[in-house]
């Protein structure tokens, strides 16, 4: 006969096995926490493989910074707010102008030019009515 | 026409003597754009969450306007 750690006598016993499977499963959830830890991480290990974060940030920092700002302002409830509305109109604002500006600037040119050979055309005529007098 | 030769003249001097500011205030800014540039590449997590967390900030404080 035993006695010892493993039967203990009484009531002994009892608490014995509670903190044996206390002990048991504190192990265990800790295992799991620690599954759930690697697997998270691996998760989030992958996703930034695949938006290619890093090559983002190398290929066009400010963008990506800006794009960082952009989730944070709506994730923060930005989105529909008088704000959003001023800084898009601002943003077309500025856009139609760069888009507008070459576009004038080619017509002007242009009107120039012909204006230019209208004008040397004229005193072309001019010139030969003259010779022909 | 001596009026447009003063005027020329005049130019071309605050040309000649703003001219170095403006060289070194490009010099300048072009090494603030390089070291923002190099700090963004080396801690990317760093400034993308920092980002995130600014535009977060500004978002909550538009939305509590609006």
């Amino acid at each position: 006969m035993e006695t010892g750690s493993e039967n203990p006598p009484n009531g002994r016993a009892a608490a014995g096995d509670g903190a044996k499977k206390v002990g048991k499963r504190v192990e265990r959830v800790g295992h799991t926490a620690e599954q759930v830890w690697d697997r998270t991480r691996d998760s989030v290990s992958d996703f930034g493989e695949a938006l290619d974060i890093k090559g983002r940030v190398d290929r066009n920092p400010y963008g990506t910074v800006a794009a960082a700002i952009g989730i944070g302002y709506v994730l923060g409830g930005g989105l529909f707010t008088p704000l959003t509305g001023r800084l898009v109109r601002l943003g077309l604002g500025i856009g139609m102008r760069l888009a507008v500006l070459p576009l004038l600037k080619r017509e002007v040119a242009e009107l120039i030019e012909s204006i230019d050979e209208d004008d040397d055309g004229k005193s072309k005529s001019k010139a030969n009515a003259n010779k022909g007098r | 026409m001596e009026m447009t030769e003063k005027i020329e003249e005049t130019a071309r001097e605050i040309g000649a003597r703003v001219r170095p500011q403006i060289d070194e205030a490009k010099r300048r800014l072009t090494g603030y754009n390089d070291s923002a540039i190099g700090y963004i590449k080396e801690n990317p997590g760093k400034c993308l969450v920092g980002a995130v967390a600014i535009g977060f900030l500004i978002g909550k404080l538009a939305s509590r306007r609006g």
